[in-house]
């Protein structure tokens, strides 16, 4: 037990936003003993602990339990001493004081504050959002929390045509939620090309034949600009002046993140909140952003790895670990399954002039693979069908390790060469574990050593690990 | 796993027989074979040997001079200093014997707390991890045969086809029964060649592995919930860390594909599954949770406390299990007794004689231990016994310069080994068939080795050493110089304690080829117990435990300056620090220099050669060693062997970033880089 003075050396750390960034510092924070350096506070604005995002369209489409995607329960914060404020929105920082304000009024001081405050749906403005009485339509939607999954479910079960805006990844995947409820699922999409900042033209018109085949309706090039209906959603209506009919509309046109808290507080923002390499939002040594709503040169993340990177380097700073820890930057690679559609996609689709591309199609089954090189370096990467070398390719590029000069080993495995113990020479190790060379064994065969036996008791081979008698019998054999 | 083997002498030398013992059932690697070697080696040290000043030369003096010295030493240290600034660092190559005398002597001759050994580079998390899911801590809870008879065994960190060969016949007999063998390395060793599914992860994500793994066992009801329910605690907490993964996940922590990872999940859940680790998983700052990682996916699918199932590890020491079960580490008493534990104290006290308060407490662990050294509560004094840990430990720069700085070092050691070259005092010992002793393998049977050969004129036993160093703290009594009476005393001693050897005899062990613990009396008539956990596990409520681990990365990530991992490990002819084995011409001849391992798009890039000598640094040191170009390591790691001294010392390079609950070092992973040399 701590005594009273050290309770009071404890600085008070306050972190704004229990999400995957949020969450994900405050475990690490705690595992690299920041507990003795800090009283935590954890402010998260759903109720209940901590769950994980990436899941929620396995949840909708009911391959795991609501449940089951929880991350951080709201007994796991109380074992490990940390105050959880789930329910409890932060409506304003005072940084001279040093204080948060509650929506209940709260008001809480902290010596340090670690912003994860994240991101929320973007919903484009477009005409028909609203009903007479200014309330959202019925039967419009957007995925991003629990909440909104239960509602997206329940809504659709009642539902016959489903229509996702968006045909990014996080479209794609609402869409996949949203097939196993029954309704007739469409995706629409602004541009030409599916997933356009993960795929090219190429991958992209193939995964678009791919999900038309299982019965996903695919509008490409067609710009949203109202949803029809008059109190609940009734269908959508684009640019080109066609319209398309749908009980549901689940809005997936990409994230922006929640700056507004810092921005009101006088912090410097741009599209997120801007951060150095140690992560510290501008001029305020004790203030950090991680996660969505962070933007380091230039950069806002909109994915899980890069929100677990950068809470690492915080985690190891702040809990004394590694004071000097530094984030440089992340490169992101995305994987995803629709449908039993496999792809990933790994740094940028696209290749720069002078890029060295290899490509390997195979349109028929839906088998698509692409390298851009630059430097003998992995720039970019996807694999549409077959995904099953996107691990050592992700590997290659997130460690910018030298390519093979056989570059369709990085696309196939290419089976070596059988050895044939015939054609060993003299000087070629048969027996590892004894060192016996085919010479010797041929020598004490030419001997008269007739049987596996007698070879492995004149020269050890084969009395190690045992591997190398089918060898010994082999080489018997060749001699008879 | 301890080969049984026989010796015999004739006029024109000796000769060596692999026997047809239930471990190696006629077995051998070329390390038995060329073991004869080491008889009549003319390196033997002979005679005790005393160096008067610092930097000055040995000289060959009489026992009865070096022990005087040593006494007067460790006294004069002590009276100035505090009891606890003489130190004792064991080996887990020393007998059961040995082990149990030496620790008995630090708390009861020196009554010093300062006492580890070099098990902690090895065992530790293993042992913390056993203790923790089932309350004890034997390497294998199941005799090595069982493996043949599972279905999947899942293998990870281990290169068990060249550490120790002979075991492979088990795989073999698996294979040919219709069983499946999954290995995990992230090279592609000769171990990962004879495996179904290998798979090659990122060195240091074996707990991202796991945690995986758990996570796809709860998403596709790969789990056993009446196993869960019955016979194990804590399973929500784990759960809950495996909800914490994403599509993706895998590929970028593991480096492996997905698919893979759930074929081979599958596989696991459908029949009786062992899951069997070594250092390459457990040597890490996170080795205990990597462990326990695993042990949590083995219970969540029932693969736990039933016959052919099971979590084992895999000890590469000669007693590494015997080693450490009695009181050669710093926090525990023999038979596997706790240092802090009252009750526990009080029961070896008792068998000691000697009163309570004066049995020292929980000292400090092998890495902290040689880091105080030169610190105000530091150790001034350090006796070593079979362990050479100038090559062994982490960042051996470090280690060395320590160790320079002592005001007394003694080494007891066969050889003049590279830390003998440091030591004030060199005490030659007799070696394993110069005496006979115990030793437990990894299947915690009790083996015994017996006296063969006659030790040179002036080599002692080291229990003969211990009893004569007793003698002069004025505690000889309770010390005895051979080993048949000092076993008689580790009998009675651990009866009753967790690793119960009370009903091991001499006899029994002939008789039954070796006896397993735990072997109260009422078990000896079957030769102890050869398979644990099967009604329940060894925690009081007999109940295996879940232990919510998360994977947080290694200590060192590669970096700009530092780009690739680097990993260490053993060579089939090499054996361990190499004070042995780098004696044997025949071993030398195979792997006499050491090497780096590097795969050859990195070697073009950078223009290295096959051959060619190469340096290889860390922030902490750098080797200049050979160049192998092979595809069986990914582009970016590198891979040397640990046995060297000098230019080719691996743990030059090595982190020492401990586990916090093992105290092992992250021998497996740390940033490197590697150019060539001059030019």
């Amino acid at each position: 037990m701590g005594s009273a003075t050290t309770v009071e050396m404890k600085q008070r750390l306050a972190i704004i936003g229990n999400g995957m960034a949020g969450a994900r510092f405050c475990a690490e924070l705690v595992a690299r003993g920041g507990a003795d350096r800090f009283d935590i506070t954890i402010f998260g604005e759903e109720p209940g602990g901590a769950y994980n995002r990436i899941l929620l369209s396995d949840v909708l489409n009911g391959s795991r339990e609501a449940g089951a995607i929880e991350t951080h329960s709201l007994d796991w914060f109380a074992r490990n001493n940390i105050t959880l404020r789930a329910g409890e929105k932060i409506t304003f920082i005072d940084r001279d004081e040093k204080t948060l304000t509650s929506d209940r009024g709260r008001i809480s001081h902290y010596d340090s504050l670690v912003l994860a405050t994240g991101s929320r749906a973007l919903v484009p403005p477009m005409d028909g959002l609203h009903s007479s009485d200014g309330e959202r339509k019925k039967g419009i939607f957007v995925l991003r929390t629990l909440a909104d999954c239960d509602r997206v479910a329940n809504y659709a079960r009642k539902a016959t045509r489903a229509v996702v805006v968006g045909g990014g990844l996080l479209g794609l995947e609402a869409a996949r939620g949203l097939m196993q409820h029954g309704a007739q699922v469409g995706v629409v999409h602004r541009s030409g090309c599916l997933m356009s900042a993960q795929l090219d033209q190429s991958s992209g018109d193939m995964l678009r034949h791919q999900m038309e085949m299982m019965g996903i309706n695919v509008h490409l090039n067609k710009a949203t600009t109202a949803i029809l209906g008059d109190e609940c959603a009734q269908g959508l209506a684009f640019r080109d002046g066609t319209e398309l009919r749908a009980d549901m509309v689940v809005l997936a046109c990409g994230i922006v993140p929640n700056i507004e808290l810092a921005r009101d507080a006088g912090f410097e923002v741009n599209k997120g909140i801007e951060v150095d390499d140690a992560l510290r939002v501008q001029g305020d040594e004790n203030t950090f952003a991680i996660g969505e709503c962070a933007e380091h040169q230039g950069q806002v993340y909109g994915l899980v790895a890069p929100a677990w990177e950068q809470a690492r380097v915080l985690a190891l700073r702040l809990s004394g670990h590694s004071p000097d820890a530094l984030y440089t930057g992340s490169k992101t690679s995305t994987k995803l399954k629709v449908m039993g559609v496999e792809l990933a996609s790994i740094g940028t689709p696209r290749e720069a002039e002078g890029d060295e591309v290899v490509t390997y199609a195979e349109p028929s089954k839906g088998r698509y693979k692409k390298l851009i090189i630059r430097d003998n370096r992995l720039k970019g990467a996807i694999l549409l069908g077959d995904v099953r070398k996107a691990a050592v390719l992700q590997q290659a590029f997130d460690r910018s390790t030298p390519l093979p000069d056989e570059r369709a080993t990085l696309f196939f495995d290419i089976g070596r060469a059988t050895n044939d113990i015939a054609d060993f020479p003299d000087d070629a190790t048969v027996c590892n574990c004894n060192g016996v060379s085919a010479g010797t064994l041929r020598a004490t065969i030419q001997e008269g050593a007739a049987s596996v036996e007698t070879l492995m008791a004149q020269t050890k081979a084969g009395t190690g690990c045992g591997t190398c008698k089918s060898s010994l019998k082999a080489l018997l054999a060749a001699k008879g | 796993m301890q080969c049984g083997m026989n010796l015999n002498h004739t006029h024109e030398g000796w000769s060596i027989e692999a026997r047809d013992f239930p471990t190696n059932r006629g077995g051998m690697c070329r390390k038995g074979w060329t073991s004869i070697a080491l008889l009549e080696h003319p390196e033997r040290l002979t005679a005790p040997l005393i160096r008067r000043e610092k930097g000055g030369s040995f000289e060959a003096v009489s026992w009865d001079e070096a022990l005087d010295f040593v006494a007067s030493r460790f006294i004069a240290i002590q009276s100035e200093q505090g009891r606890d600034s003489v130190g004792v660092f064991g080996g887990g190559g020393l007998t059961n014997e040995k082990a149990y005398a030496l620790g008995k002597f630090a708390r009861v001759a020196l009554k010093t707390a300062n006492i580890d050994y070099n098990g902690r580079y090895c065992m530790a998390s293993a042992a913390a991890a056993g203790l923790r899911a089932y309350g004890i801590d034997r390497g294998l809870p199941f005799p090595m045969q069982d493996i043949a008879g599972a279905d999947t065994v899942f293998l990870f960190g281990s290169n068990l086809a060249e550490t120790m060969p002979p075991i492979v016949q088990w795989f073999d007999e698996l294979k040919e029964n219709g069983g499946k063998l999954i290995v995990v390395d992230p090279r592609e060793t000769p171990t990962a060649r004879l495996a179904d599914v290998h798979l090659q992860i990122t060195p240091g994500s074996d707990l991202a592995l796991a945690n995986a793994m758990l996570s796809i066992a709860v998403e596709e009801n790969l789990i056993d919930e009446e196993f869960i329910a019955t016979r194990t605690n804590g399973f929500e907490c784990a759960r809950e860390v495996a909800g914490r993964i994403w599509n993706g996940y895998i590929e970028w922590a593991c480096g492996i594909d997905e698919e893979q990872v759930r074929e081979v999940t599958r596989m696991l859940f459908e029949g009786n599954s062992m899951f069997l680790s070594a250092r390459g998983a457990e040597q890490h700052a996170n080795g205990t949770e990597t462990v326990m990682g695993f042990i949590n996916v083995a219970l969540a699918m029932g693969k736990a406390g039933k016959t052919f199932n099971g979590y084992g590890t895999l000890t590469g020491q000669g007693n590494g299990q015997g080693g450490r079960e009695h009181g050669q580490k710093c926090d525990q008493l023999p038979g596997y007794r706790k240092i802090l534990d009252p009750i526990h104290r009080a029961e070896v006290a008792d068998h000691w004689g000697v009163s309570l308060d004066e049995l020292p407490g929980a000292g400090k662990n092998a890495v902290d231990l040689l880091n105080s050294i030169g610190e105000p509560d530091g150790i001034r004094a350090l006796w070593t016994m079979g362990s050479n840990l100038v090559i062994s430990s982490p960042n051996a720069n470090r280690v060395r310069q320590k160790i320079e700085s002592l005001d007394l070092l003694v080494v007891s050691d066969l050889f003049m080994s590279e830390t003998a070259q440091l030591a004030d005092v060199v005490l030659p010992s007799m070696q394993w068939a110069e005496e006979e002793g115990t030793m437990t393998n990894l299947e915690g049977r009790v083996l015994k080795r017996n006296r063969a050969a006659a030790a040179p004129e002036g080599a002692r036993s080291d229990l003969w050493t211990i009893q004569a160093l007793a003698e002069r703290l004025g505690q000889g009594d309770k010390f005895f110089p051979d080993a048949r009476t000092t076993f008689d005393e580790l009998r009675r001693v651990t009866k009753g304690a967790p690793a119960d050897y009370s009903g091991i005899s001499y006899e029994g062990i002939d008789q039954h080829d070796g006896m397993f613990w735990p072997c109260p009396d009422e078990q000896a008539e079957n030769g102890g117990t050869q398979r644990l956990f099967l009604d329940r596990f060894a925690h009081p409520d007999g109940r295996a435990v879940f232990h919510p681990v998360e994977w947080w990365g290694r200590a060192e990530e590669p970096d700009e300056q530092y780009p690739l991992f680097f990993t260490t490990g053993r060579t089939m002819a090499q054996y361990q620090s190499g004070t042995q084995t780098r004696r044997v011409k025949e071993l030398n001849a195979v792997a006499g220099r050491a090497w780096v391992e590097l795969h050859p798009d990195l070697a073009l890039e950078l223009n290295i050669e096959h051959g060619e000598i190469v340096r290889v640094s860390s922030r902490r040191g750098a080797i200049e060693v050979e160049a192998r170009l092979t595809d069986a390591i990914r582009p970016d790691t590198l891979f040397a062997p640990f046995h060297y001294a000098g230019q080719g010392c691996a743990n030059l390079l090595t982190i020492p970033a401990l586990d916090p609950i093992s105290k092992m070092p992250e021998f497996k992973v740390c940033a490197a880089k590697i150019e060539k040399v001059g030019v």
